[in-house]
């Protein structure tokens, strides 16, 4: 039998203060840089026009720009898309978003017809375009974030019935950090916001849900038992014996993460990418800031007596979770 | 549950998805020799979205910009109907046409590869009106009206800005001209704020801009002034003093007179004396003398009305109005017209005139419609996108195999058994329920491979701690299985709930997602629970022995 981490004890609620300086600093530093830069969003959201082009051979960027730039298209933003000979234009200034509800179709148009005027007919494909108009833009925007708070509400339902509101509410605050580190982590990596990377982001909840509710029916099967130890040992002892499980699947999860990331082509990635800081993000959050969450709630609104035999006692006890000598089995 | 019983629904399921998925035979637009054409194929049958085989998705709204519509709902059931027939004469296979919302209207065609000719033929408002010309001479007399409103107003205009549109590209006035009146009246305002030109609305402002045509009620405008003349008669104080109970329409065409090139403008009676509504037929047809053009044939009440109108302006002349503009040279009535009539396509070719004739055919649109969201992906994209996400689906099952079977051995076999069967459960849950796959899609589905063995993973632990805390091998399986049961069911309840809400918020590649999800969560939860239980049993069972150790 191989086996890996078995039978741990390891400590790790002990880190939680330098855990939380880290992923704070981080978040800061994410939505730090995004009140100085918006975020780049995809034209789901903005409304505008998107073209992909192949060409047959490797192009001059410059000579893209500024054929465009004569035909009157300015600030078109000009993207390598995979390999060289791929790539996006798409084009966002307002007025030309404002005509698109007139017809924009003619803004792809005159861009398709003008390269193949400077390249040659044959010399380039417009494989794909996209025109997204303000109104469905905004709509979407706004259908993303509901979706988000929508389903943070139903899984605090949920959780309320399966387990009881403590742990709900500490699983619903842990997901909530992963959505402020994944939108960090898209600004610091400039990844593009749109609708398959909102999808890949309530993907990276669910995950990270599921591994919090591991961790926590543990919890909860432990705390049937009836130890006598604190909250605070308990968890650490859920969070090491869940270990192995948590190794296993986060590797097998980010091995398919990696094959989307590697081979899936240049439309996945973003999404494969949120993914697989989902993975990382989701286990880190399930133990770093769900578990001292739930102390915290405990610490703040203890279970009334009776309702556990041993916690509502064991909970104040829970203040001396510095000293290690506390995490025992 | 008896393990016979087990062992048949396995093997139901197996059946029953190989059933699902097995080839059939559909009818399918493939490109064969560089011509698209209609055929049989073969193929599993699972219906992929459009990013996934190329197509064109259109989503429409009510236009507003012309008036408000009072019930945007009705209207857009209205409009739904003429643009669901309009898409299923156009010829696609497997069009959808759908309400989406309350004022929108979804338009998804596979296979599409003239996005543009696609959208002309969706949005065409097809709004046919037969006018009389003006033979009162009515602009005329309002000529010198005209020009003194435009000497007051002291408009700033463009005439730099008319003068650039005339040498933009030949795009810049193709689609100049083929929009209709008051997107060019826009196109023009914008041009005369961008460039602060001098002042030209001087003495006779307007009528130094038109020239007596060749019959009543027909000026020439130069193509040069087009711009300049739009954006006056768009200006209200213009559009008051314009003569009362008469439309200006511009014409489809131009004329060439020696070597400047002129676009006609009509002034005709505003009261149309017959539209559109009685059609009954419309096709395309060639002539030698007119080019190509459109025959109509009018049902028994239009006939006689238009017998009846027409009759009452012998050597008159008819436009005939499409869409606010006039469409060839109005032809003299020479004798009442009866049921047939015919509309010419002045230099446009044959496949203009059959698209014409289409949308007439299938109505016209009660309220113009805008287009505020669109996608077109080339079919070759699509099929790069397919083969891209096959690879990426086998090597993570590879990985994900090679990680089971190293860690869990025997055991690890089993669940690379149990997730053969999730991926064949998936994918007829998938084909039985129609669910369109997408690129988002698929990009799940790969992902859902590495979380499927999650349920096993935690069965599989849950065993090796029952079995170290000295159980018979029987024993730790059963608790095993039990144990991890309510650690599976919430979070794959959760899960599945988050899914549920990507469905409702979600559109089209979104939705494929969460569509992709949602089949894959229950399909793990029948694999990794029943059938590897099922799995265990076989083996437990295998002989009459007790078996004394697990490989896991």
């Amino acid at each position: 039998m191989l086996r890996i981490l078995h039978d741990t004890n390891y400590d790790f609620i002990r880190w939680w203060k330098v855990m939380a300086a880290i992923t704070i600093a981080f978040i800061v530093l994410g939505l730090g840089s995004l009140a100085i830069k918006p975020p780049n969003y995809s034209i789901e959201f903005t409304g505008g026009t998107l073209l992909q082009l192949e060409f047959a051979q490797p192009p001059d960027v410059g000579v893209i720009r500024s054929t465009l730039d004569q035909a009157g298209i300015h600030g078109a933003e000009i993207q390598q898309f995979g390999t060289n000979r791929e790539f996006t234009v798409r084009a966002q200034d307002p007025r030309e978003v404002a005509a698109q509800s007139k017809g924009a179709e003619s803004i792809a148009v005159t861009i398709g017809k003008v390269l193949k005027q400077k390249f040659g007919e044959n010399a380039l494909k417009v494989v794909r375009t996209e025109g997204v108009g303000p109104r469905v833009g905004q709509e979407l925007r706004r259908g993303a974030i509901i979706a988000i708070l929508l389903s943070f509400l139903i899984t605090l339902v949920y959780l309320s019935i399966r387990f009881e509101w403590r742990f709900a509410a500490a699983a619903v605050i842990a997901t909530s950090h992963d959505v402020f580190t994944t939108i960090a982590f898209l600004k610091l990596m400039h990844l593009e916001i749109s609708l398959t990377v909102v999808a890949g982001i309530l993907t990276v909840l669910g995950y990270s849900l599921n591994d919090t509710i591991i961790i926590f029916d543990r919890v909860r099967e432990n705390l049937r038992k009836g130890r006598k130890e604190t909250l605070y040992e308990t968890l650490n002892r859920s969070i090491n014996e869940t270990l192995p499980r948590s190794v296993l699947t986060h590797a097998t999860v980010l091995a398919a993460t990696l094959s989307l990331l590697i081979f899936a082509g240049e439309v996945i990635r973003p999404f494969a990418w949120v993914m697989a800081f989902g993975v990382v993000t989701g286990t880190f959050s399930s133990i770093y800031v769900a578990a001292p969450v739930l102390l915290w709630i405990e610490r703040k609104w203890p279970r009334s007596t009776g309702a556990r035999q041993s916690s509502s006692t064991a909970t104040p006890t829970s203040r001396t979770r510095r000293s290690p000598a506390t995490a025992t089995r | 549950m008896n393990l016979k019983y087990r062992i048949a629904i396995i093997l139901g399921l197996i059946a029953a998805s190989i059933w699902t998925l097995f080839p059939r035979t559909v009818v399918e637009r493939v490109t064969r020799n560089g011509q698209v054409v209609y055929d049989t194929v073969r193929r599993v049958p699972l219906k992929r979205g459009l990013d996934l085989q190329g197509g064109m998705h259109l989503a429409l709204e009510v236009d507003e910009s012309k008036g408000p519509v009072p019930d945007k709902s009705k209207a857009i059931d209205n409009a739904l109907k003429v643009v669901r027939n309009r898409i299923d004469e156009f010829g696609v296979s497997e069009p959808v046409v759908q309400k989406a919302g309350n004022d929108r209207i979804i338009v998804e065609l596979p296979g599409i590869d003239d996005p543009q000719r696609a959208q002309d033929v969706v949005q065409k408002a097809a709004f046919l009106e037969f006018q009389i010309t003006d033979k009162t001479q009515a602009l005329e007399k309002a000529l010198p009206r005209l020009d003194a409103v435009l000497k007051d107003a002291k408009v700033t205009v463009a005439v730099a800005a008319s003068g650039a549109k005339k040498d933009t590209t030949s795009a810049g006035l193709q689609s100049l001209f083929t929009a209709d009146t008051s997107k060019k009246a826009d196109s023009a305002k914008t041009d005369s704020a961008a460039a602060a030109a001098g002042t030209a609305g001087g003495p006779g402002a307007f009528s130094k801009l038109v020239q007596q045509g060749g019959m009543p009620g027909e000026y020439y405008v130069a193509q040069s002034d087009v711009g300049l003349m739009t954006q006056y008669l768009a200006m209200p104080q213009v559009q008051a003093a314009l003569p009362p109970a008469k439309v200006i329409r511009w014409s489809s065409d131009t004329v060439s007179l020696g070597n400047r090139v002129y676009r006609p403008l009509y002034v005709l009676d505003a009261k149309p004396i017959i539209t559109g509504e009685f059609l009954t037929d419309a096709k395309p047809n060639t002539s030698p003398t007119e080019g190509n053009l459109v025959q109509f044939t009018m049902n028994n009440e239009g006939a006689r009305r238009f017998r009846t109108e027409t009759s009452r302006h012998i050597k008159d002349f008819m436009a005939i109005v499409l869409d606010q503009r006039v469409m060839g040279r109005p032809p003299v009535i020479q004798s009442a017209i009866g049921a047939n009539g015919q509309i010419t396509m002045g230099g446009k070719d044959l496949q203009a005139a059959q698209d014409l004739a289409l949308v007439l055919r299938a109505g016209s649109l009660p309220v113009p419609l805008k287009v505020v969201d669109w996608r077109q992906i080339g079919a070759s994209l699509g099929q790069d996108s397919i083969h891209k996400s096959i690879t990426a689906g086998a090597i993570a099952v590879a990985l994900v195999v090679f990680i089971m079977l190293f860690y869990y051995r025997f055991s690890g076999a089993l669940a690379v058994a149990a997730l053969v069967l999730y991926i064949l459960y998936t994918l007829a849950a998938l084909a039985g329920f129609q669910a369109v796959l997408t690129l988002p899609g698929l990009a799940g589905f790969v992902l859902s491979i590495g979380i499927a063995v999650d349920a096993n993973v935690l069965i599989f632990e849950r065993i090796r701690e029952e079995l170290a805390h000295g159980k018979t091998v029987r024993t730790a399986i059963d608790e095993g299985f039990r144990h991890a049961m309510s650690a599976i069911v919430d979070s794959n309840v959760s899960t599945a709930l988050t899914a549920a809400v990507l469905y409702q918020y979600g559109t089209g590649p979104v939705r494929g997602f969460a569509v992709t999800l949602l089949a894959g969560i229950a399909a793990s939860m029948i694999t990794s629970i029943f059938v590897v239980r099922t799995f265990f049993m076989i083996w437990l069972n295998r002989s009459r022995d007790v078996q004394t150790s697990l490989s896991i």
